[in-house]
């Protein structure tokens, strides 16, 4: 819920409360006052009675007595300390021949030696008429102040907000990787101030601690490449002068390990660069033709083999994805496809199956079982073989690139079959992913595909 | 061909020397921004090799110059960084090429060979040897005047072989030139072996000469002298 109608909904309540109270104290007011007017009234009509009784003439027919009652009564019946007090109830009214709110107020009087009772009534609106009109304004004014509210609410949190929502979308577009530090709008609110100064020192922090990462990274990178250019180029020069075979025989071993030296080090400077967010995609790459190109590249490698490749391209499948990392992606898949491949038990030929479609990609392979369980084979210097000459580092960036896309990876052996299912929507789980695209295709042909086993 | 290497770490810039004067060309290496720019001042080159990280700067910065002075030049970037920006800043500022150390200098040899087809001889871009020929805009081989069916991979290989004649190749250096850095080279050695065999019996099948010599333990040698029989 936005904050704004939060603000709304708790004014309202609010409102609410205040009003139902306002309305019950107005209509006791209301219903007092009108009493006491009255009462007081009363009170003036019984004095004039009363100096009337005291000078003795005859007031009978006088206006004034016309809702009045006087009595003598006898000392005791006096209450005590008592001068006057009221009543009032509902009562028949016969001049309107109906029942309604009488107020009778009734005064003591000691005149001459003697005690009088002074009553007089009258009848005034009752509360209950009363009531319609106060619910019927408090009605018009809740109105009123519930448009306004709304009105407020959405406007004035709008201009209260505005600082802070500026903030907020600067800091959504905030990258490590920009050169600028944030530039946050002004504001004279200051917890929008705290904020701003809070986010302004967070986000300088991580561009720094970034920076100097990618800085490490790279001086890495240089120093340690620079001394195996060396050697690798000392050994080139070293192969061009006439050596004898034991000589040969070492100078290849050192290129080995040379050689997996280098790997491992841009390897694992990939996996530095690609976990620090380095690779960005700017425009949604074909990834149908990525697909079809890396499997073009890797023609030869797979008649050389002797496998058989089938492949489903959907066309024209675009993902947000760097070119770049398009390309090792499916490098990586398709070379791995081929080489830990080996024909199926009473087959000649090795099988790689490449479906592609929006929702994802596998890459299914025939090949021995993997010694390790295959979600170990994700992490890095992890091999299936561990006799096999691969430094095993080449799914753990498939992965990084899977995660940093977020791509639901999944890797299953299953019937003899490696099965690499990668989901390029993250809602859809990629085992979903397997089962849905493998599904099809088997109805299709008859056999020569993996089956999924869900 | 003349060719100015400027690099800070004198043991690689040796390698270089070492290897580019074997193919007869006239190299010269420079440490610094400052001599570079003084030697730039002075003479003309036709491949500028150039480190980017040098003691006293960016080397990126000396591309502004060398386009501005030197356009006929070739420049080649050789970098640790294998940071993308500086690639894509490089080759923006006008380097026709990049290449990430540690490089073998078969390799190096061999984009210097490419970029000066590309750059210096306006299409007519025919790498020969003797009976051999190859259109690399074309990627057509022939031998004599039988065309060669070759892969493209087969093609680079040859090309490769070509430019670096009596040269030691490793396995691992063809293994990178063919499929590129971020493929596990090791396990690809027996397609390397495959390959090179496809190759020289294609070769032998169209009736030209073998010249590529297994060397022992190391790997191949395309030998202009004697042709193996």
């Amino acid at each position: 819920m936005k904050l704004t109608n939060k603000f709304t909904l708790w004014y309202f309540a609010i409102m609410l409360v205040v009003l139902l109270t306002g309305g019950a104290i107005v209509y006791y007011e209301i219903q007092w006052k009108i009493s006491r007017v009255e009462v007081v009234r009363h009170e003036r009509l019984n004095d004039i009675i009363a100096q009337q009784i005291r000078s003795g003439g005859d007031y009978k027919d006088h206006p004034t007595r016309k809702r009045v009652s006087i009595s003598v009564i006898p000392a005791d019946s006096v209450p005590k300390g008592g001068y006057s007090y009221y009543t009032r109830g509902s009562n028949w009214n016969p001049e309107f021949q109906s029942y309604e709110f009488k107020l009778v107020v009734t005064s003591f009087y000691f005149i001459n030696g003697r005690h009088y009772r002074v009553s007089s009534y009258s009848f005034i609106p009752s509360f209950y008429q009363l009531l319609p009109g106060v619910v019927d304004s408090f009605q018009w004014i809740l109105l009123l102040l519930l448009i306004l509210v709304v009105i407020s609410g959405q406007l004035i949190p709008k201009y209260i907000l505005a600082p802070f929502k500026r903030t907020l979308r600067v800091i959504q577009s905030f990258d490590l990787k920009q050169k600028e530090p944030v530039r946050l709008p002004a504001t004279r609110t200051s917890e929008f101030r705290e904020l701003n100064e809070f986010l302004k020192k967070m986000t300088e922090k991580a561009r720094e601690d970034y920076r100097s990462l990618k800085e490490f990274t790279e001086n890495a990178s240089h120093e340690l490449q620079t001394p195996t250019a060396i050697i690798r180029g000392k050994l080139d020069l070293l192969m061009e002068s006439e050596i004898r075979d034991e000589q040969a025989i070492l100078i290849a071993e050192i290129q080995n390990a040379l050689e997996r030296l280098s790997r491992i080090h841009s390897s694992l400077t990939l996996l530095t660069k690609l976990e620090n967010y380095e690779y960005e995609a700017k425009t949604p790459v074909c990834i149908s033709r990525t697909t079809r190109e890396t499997l073009a590249s890797f023609e030869e490698l797979i008649q050389m083999k002797s496998l058989s490749l089938r492949t489903d391209i959907e066309e024209n499948v675009y993902l947000p994805l760097h070119p770049s990392l398009a390309d090792l992606l499916l490098t990586n898949l398709v070379s791995n496809a081929i080489r830990h491949n080996s024909p199926p038990a009473g087959e000649e030929e090795g099988l790689i199956r490449v479906v592609l479609s929006r929702e994802g990609m596998v890459i299914a392979n025939t090949g021995r079982e993997p010694r390790v369980p295959t979600v170990e084979l994700f992490e890095r210097f992890k091999k299936g073989n561990p006799g096999s000459d691969s430094i095993g580092i080449g799914l753990a960036i498939v992965r990084q690139i899977s995660d940093l896309n977020d791509f639901d990876i999944l890797y299953e052996f299953a019937g003899g079959w490696h099965m690499v299912a990668i989901s390029f929507h993250s809602r859809l789980p990629a085992s979903k992913l397997l089962q849905n695209l493998l599904l099809p295709l088997q109805s299709r042909t008859e056999s020569g595909w993996p089956k999924a086993n869900h | 061909m003349k060719v100015l290497i400027i690099e800070d770490n004198q043991e690689l810039a040796r390698n270089i020397h070492d290897f580019l004067a074997r193919e007869g060309y006239v190299c010269e290496v420079c440490g610094t921004l400052e001599t570079a720019k003084e030697k730039l001042g002075l003479f003309q080159y036709d491949c500028i090799l150039l480190d980017i990280g040098l003691p006293d700067g960016n080397g990126i910065g000396l591309l502004n110059t060398i386009r501005a002075e030197h356009k006929q030049s070739n420049v080649l970037i050789i970098s640790a960084k294998n940071a993308l920006d500086d690639k894509i800043i490089g080759l923006e500022k006008g380097a026709d090429d990049y290449l990430t150390k540690p490089f073998h200098l078969a390799e190096l040899h061999a984009r210097i060979r490419a970029i000066y087809r590309r750059k210096n001889l306006e299409g007519a871009s025919i790498v020969e040897f003797n009976e051999i020929s190859l259109n690399t805009d074309t990627f057509e081989a022939r031998i004599g005047d039988v065309i060669l069916d070759t892969t493209r991979k087969e093609f680079d290989l040859l090309l490769y072989f070509l430019v670096n004649k009596n040269r030691v190749l490793s396995r691992q250096s063809i293994a990178a030139h063919l499929w590129g850095d971020y493929t596990d080279s090791l396990a690809n050695f027996d397609f390397v072996y495959q390959h090179v065999k496809n190759l020289r019996k294609k070769i032998s099948n169209a009736g030209g000469t073998d010249y590529i010599n297994t060397v022992y333990g190391l790997g191949y040698k395309f030998n202009s002298h004697e042709a193996h029989q």
